[in-house]
């Protein structure tokens, strides 16, 4: 089959893109008014509704977000993201998948608590829609020989995220629905605290970590053997002890459910 | 005459609903790209309801008339998706969704042009050699007339049906907002449609303006649109039903009534007298 030139369809359709991205206006001239609408009116449904939809993507993905700031500063700056960061997947649901880090580096657009809330709102929805895998059981745990331990490693569940704040953030997300839009706060912390947050089936968890099992989980998310899991918590507790808590906290994720898979 | 029957358009809002009050449509539309995912509560769901429903998949962002290249990834998504749910069939919009890797996320009309015909029936082709099946293409809203088009949106539909052998989702009320901003009769859109052609009809809201007419799917259907649905049932009957409400989402049992609406329209036009002449 012959090819034919898309020369004049691809300079139209360069033209209305550009024309509602970046308010290039020679456009204009290609669509025709009508007796009840001039044309400017008329393409403007389209740049409002490119817009007005992202917008509400974010809003919709960014609910503790909006708390916080309230819907008229939300807009500003969600208009500065869509400006700045054009989708480029086929799903919406992939849009704000750089939001978080815009706030965080953008001058002016969001306090460092706003950007921290945006990064916990976007691990939980890649949390919600990961890859099912059934978490292991402890009955397989229990089926594994004692010589192995010394090579034995753990796989944590594709859902599993590990994040610190050091605003209290995820307590402050719970409340997300209880205030006035724009009143939500999270306040400072004394030091950074560590999170982790996973899906066992269908409904996401989140819970704080302790410094000792934060290091461990850390070690184990790296593929680290189990001995290496004990070292990690050497900073944090006794040699003598250490061996006793990583078991202690291992029998704890498997309960949870965090827990994959293992190998040695 | 095709007994798919009524459906409506599967959202999460509904899905206890559907769960506590089973068999109250003949089946249901999925939106693709809302499953293209690796998992969670959203497959689980579809699943759960493609074990008791048939299901069509309709798709956003094909972006069959766009001059960038065919998505090969999303076909790739596509296709895993259609092996998941075995649809009745799989739809999408036709129209140019964006270029340059940019998705607008907003389905943006196509000249109508011999060139873009030429485009467009080519990488339909394409795409349906590739999915294994006719593809479905929807007829957009729009709220602009380009300078250059040489056909009728009806001519362009009509011709691209016959080059590329694809079949048309038609939505009545995207005749309808098209018309009224374009200012043609929905009526010679709904004739130059050819009948074995159609495999659905789409029924929604819209929102009017005085001036121009957007097609929002926030509100219940309005008269006109539901006269529209009569002529085009008369046009092409026994074609499957639904409704699509995308925002403003009232109660399941809401839907369901408006679609009994729908039914009953359908069966009316079944019992006039010149189809029962006819017949």
């Amino acid at each position: 089959m012959t090819r034919t030139n898309t020369g004049s369809l691809a300079d139209l359709q360069r033209a209305f893109q550009d024309y509602v991205l970046v308010s290039q206006q020679g456009f204009t001239t290609a669509v025709r008014d009508t007796s009840k609408a001039d044309r400017i009116t008329l393409l403007e449904v389209y740049r409002d509704g490119y817009a007005l939809r992202l917008i509400e993507v974010l809003t919709n993905d960014f609910p503790g977000v909006v708390a916080m700031t309230g819907p008229e500063e939300f807009d500003t700056v969600a208009r500065t993201y869509i400006a700045a960061h054009p989708s480029r997947h086929p799903s919406v649901r992939w849009f704000g998948k750089g939001f978080a880090d815009f706030l965080a580096t953008t001058p002016g657009d969001a306090t460092p608590a706003v950007a921290e809330m945006a990064h916990f709102e976007w691990a939980l929805g890649e949390a919600f829609d990961s890859v099912d895998v059934e978490p292991l059981q402890a009955a397989t745990v229990m089926t594994v020989a004692p010589e192995a331990w010394e090579t034995i490693s753990f796989t944590p569940l594709p859902s599993l995220r590990r994040l610190s704040f050091a605003h209290d953030v995820p307590p402050s997300w719970q409340r997300r629905e209880e205030v006035e839009p724009g009143t939500l706060e999270a306040g400072p912390l004394a030091a950074p605290v560590p999170w982790v947050i996973w899906r066992p089936e269908r409904v996401s968890n989140f819970r704080s970590l302790e410094p000792d099992e934060a290091a461990m989980l850390e070690a184990m998310i790296d593929g680290q053997p189990f001995p290496a899991l004990c070292e990690a918590l050497l900073r944090h507790v006794e040699e003598d002890q250490a061996a006793a808590r990583a078991a202690g906290l291992l029998r704890s994720w498997v309960e949870e459910g965090l827990i994959a898979s293992f190998s040695h | 005459m095709e007994t798919v029957g009524f459906g409506l358009g599967l959202r999460h809002e509904h899905y206890e609903e559907i769960l506590a009050a089973p068999g109250k449509v003949a089946w249901f539309e999925a939106l693709s790209e809302n499953y293209m995912i690796a998992g969670g509560q959203p497959l689980h769901w579809l699943d759960t309801f493609r074990r008791d429903y048939p299901m069509a998949l309709h798709g956003v962002s094909l972006s069959i008339g766009s001059i960038d290249p065919l998505d090969e990834r999303y076909l790739g998504d596509l296709e895993k998706l259609i092996d998941r749910v075995e649809p009745l069939w799989v739809s999408d919009h036709l129209c140019f969704t964006g270029l340059r890797g940019i998705n607008m996320h907003d389905l943006l009309p196509l000249p109508y042009t011999e060139e873009a015909l030429d485009h467009v029936a080519e990488r339909v082709m394409r795409v349906q050699d590739r999915l294994r099946r006719r593809l479905v293409l929807e007829n957009v809203s729009s709220y602009v007339t380009y300078a250059a088009s040489e056909l009728t949106e009806w001519e362009f539909i009509a011709n691209l049906c016959k080059r590329a052998d694809c079949e048309v989702l038609l939505d009545v009320n995207n005749v309808y907002v098209s018309a009224f901003n374009h200012e043609f009769d929905p009526v010679d859109f709904l004739r130059g449609i050819p009948r074995e052609r159609v495999r659905q009809f789409h029924l929604a809201g819209h929102t009017n303006n005085g001036t121009h007419i957007i097609d929002t799917h926030d509100h219940p259907i309005i008269g006109g649109v539901w006269d529209l649905y009569a002529e085009a049932v008369r046009l092409f009957p026994g074609t499957p039903t639904m409704i699509e409400r995308d925002a403003n989402i009232p109660p399941y049992a809401e839907l369901l009534a408006e679609l009994d609406v729908a039914r009953g329209i359908a069966e009316r036009v079944m019992r006039e007298p010149a189809r029962e002449a006819a017949e």
